[in-house]
């Protein structure tokens, strides 16, 4: 069978080529914005993710993991001692500010803990051993913090809330949602910083269940013995963590107008290219309905066109972003596309160029195949 | 019975309010083996009745049998499978697919009649050698001449054996030696595979090949 409508289109390969790019650029910048976006919300959740606690004991109505509120650290003996609960450990999360070298204040998201080894944070270290932070006046720091902090390295010291703190290991990918870098010290110095907010007080318990035991039975009896606390599942405290920056910083609604302008450069580059072939090819439908051709088999025609700019276009759209995802990364943003998202966005190309054919279905419908006789 | 009939045909364009008549109570046979010659100026409706014998119009009145198929105003929806399974066209603008080599061309216009396979390339192949452009099967129409573009078309109208091949000023875009090469190997064609064929023409030379001429003026055939 001769390919007319694989032929028609490679043929005029200037008009293919813009049509293509048009696609292109549409997928591209969908699959930039939703995964920028996608690699925010990770950092959004990433320590939720990580810690492996199989139940977050909060303050109430906490929104997210990164906005913390306190509550008397000696609801931990309450929690330990519920059957099922394998280990339970008050976890200080706080936004504590820094003095850098050149005199400047800036903002870190400090994570304490008692017991670094057992939560196995943090997670990629690069330099510097977790366990030295139970040793004094210490601190690790993640990477991403020269860009905000400046350089520093393992053996620099740094003033938090005024107090004079050791560098002593340098972590990797700890950042909030916010970008604020993230630094991990032991718990009781976290409190001795900034004794008028935490002497005394956590902002959450991470609890880790036995074996066999049951996640609803052990969360049930937390709120009955903690009932001005909530409890959530690592994974609702992530959803959670992730749904308030979507939803009350307007971000999903920005994303959803990007994906919808996405579409509609695409939409419009592929119809209008898809349309002016038509009209340029108008005879040659006319003479394919002369020679006994349906409207169908002419709708097949520029349904495949359609499908052939959706597939290189997609195709090229995502070399382009997989070629610029590592100017991302110089930049620190990290771009996660999931594979579910690639098949999101392959359907809705397709959808996409297919809808943009329908108006030239419209002119095709029209043609008189008396139109071969004029010259 | 003739290949194709028409009989006491008028056709009416509506034009504003006002409704135009075009042609006028034609009546016409055509046998197989038979080439008729329809001549006439412009505007006596040559080519509306050349749509109306190849199923693209429908008659306002009368009645148009066409291989066996009639055609008349409700018929509409059968027109493009008379189309695919009884005629032949060949155009004045040759109006070969541009993107397609002469052998795809041909081998389309089968696909669209519904051959497939092995079989439409061999009957392509077949009537490419017939008319002479076997070794110009690989070409794009824009790399060939006026006559071997218009060879391709024949090419393509005799493929996929419809008894009935029309044409429509096949010889106005050719040279005068081209125009004469081009008719006899229409003829010689036409007769071998007993087809029957009207040529619409302005084209005196037409006159050499046919075995009748019509004239038709102002929606009529002439005597």
């Amino acid at each position: 069978m001769v390919d007319l409508a694989r032929k028609n289109l490679l043929h005029d390969r200037l008009r293919f080529v813009i049509t293509v790019s048009g696609v292109a650029f549409a997928v591209m910048l969908v699959f930039v914005q939703v995964g920028l976006f996608l690699g925010l919300l990770h950092n959004a959740s990433i320590t939720i993710e990580k810690l492996g606690a199989d139940l977050w004991v909060t303050s109430h109505q906490v929104p997210n993991v990164d906005f913390s509120k306190v509550y008397p650290e000696v609801s931990l003996q309450r929690v330990r001692s519920i059957p099922g609960v394998e280990r339970a450990d008050n976890l200080i999360v706080a936004f504590m500010s820094t003095a850098l070298p050149s005199g400047a204040q800036e903002t870190m998201v400090v994570y304490a803990l008692e017991d670094f080894g057992y939560w196995r944070m943090p997670w990629h270290v690069v330099s510097g051993d977790p366990s030295d932070l139970r040793r004094g006046r210490s601190f690790f720091l993640d990477e991403s913090a020269v860009g905000r902090f400046g350089p520093f390295q393992v053996g620099d010291y740094r003033e938090v809330l005024g107090t004079r703190l050791k560098i002593i290991g340098v972590t990797r990918e700890a950042r909030s949602f916010t970008t604020t870098p993230i630094a991990f010290m032991d718990y009781d110095l976290a409190q001795s910083l900034d004794p008028e907010s935490l002497r005394g007080r956590t902002a959450y318990t991470l609890v880790k269940l036995a074996p066999g035991a049951d996640v609803e039975a052990v969360r049930a009896e937390i709120r009955r013995r903690l009932p001005h606390n909530d409890v959530h599942t690592a994974a609702e405290w992530a959803g959670m963590s992730r749904r308030y920056w979507v939803e009350s910083t307007g971000l999903g609604l920005n994303m959803v107008l990007t994906i919808f302008l996405g579409c509609l450069v695409g939409v419009v580059v592929v119809a209008q290219t898809l349309y002016t072939a038509t009209m340029e090819h108008l005879k040659e439908f006319g003479t394919v309905k002369a020679i006994g051709g349906s409207n169908a088999m002419i709708y097949r025609i520029l349904g495949q066109q359609a499908t052939i700019a959706a597939v290189v276009g997609f195709a090229l759209g995502g070399l382009l972003t997989l070629a610029i995802r590592p100017a991302l990364a110089s930049v620190d943003l990290k771009l996660i596309i999931p594979s579910s998202l690639a098949a999101f966005v392959f359907a809705g190309t397709i959808v996409m160029c297919l809808a943009a054919s329908i108006v030239s279905f419209r002119k095709v419908a029209g043609i008189d195949p008396a139109l071969v006789f004029r010259t | 019975m003739p290949a194709l009939q028409a009989h006491d045909v008028y056709k009416r364009f509506r034009e504003g309010r006002e409704e135009v008549p075009v042609l006028n109570g034609i009546s016409l046979d055509l046998e197989r083996g038979e080439i008729v010659a329809l001549e006439g100026p412009s505007g006596s409706g040559k080519t509306t009745l050349l749509s109306i014998l190849g199923c693209i119009l429908t008659p306002t009145a009368g009645r148009v049998v066409v291989d066996g198929h009639a055609v008349d105003a409700r018929a509409n929806g059968k027109l493009p499978a008379i189309r695919r399974t009884s005629l032949g066209f060949v155009f004045q603008q040759y109006n070969l697919f541009p993107a397609l080599t002469a052998l795809e061309n041909v081998e389309y216009s089968l696909n669209v009649r519904g051959w497939g396979g092995r079989e439409s390339r061999r009957e392509a192949e077949r009537v490419l050698a017939e008319v002479g452009l076997n070794d110009r099967r690989d070409f794009l129409p824009r790399d060939l001449s006026g006559g071997q573009k218009q060879r391709i078309a024949i090419a393509r109208a005799l493929a996929g054996n419809a008894p009935i091949l029309l044409a429509d000023e096949p010889t106005a875009n050719l040279d005068s030696t081209t125009g004469g090469q081009v008719l006899d190997l229409f003829q010689s064609l036409a007769r071998r595979e007993n087809r029957a064929l009207l040529v619409v023409t302005h084209d005196p030379k037409v006159r050499t090949i046919a075995d009748r001429v019509l004239q038709i003026r102002d929606g009529r055939l002439a005597a």
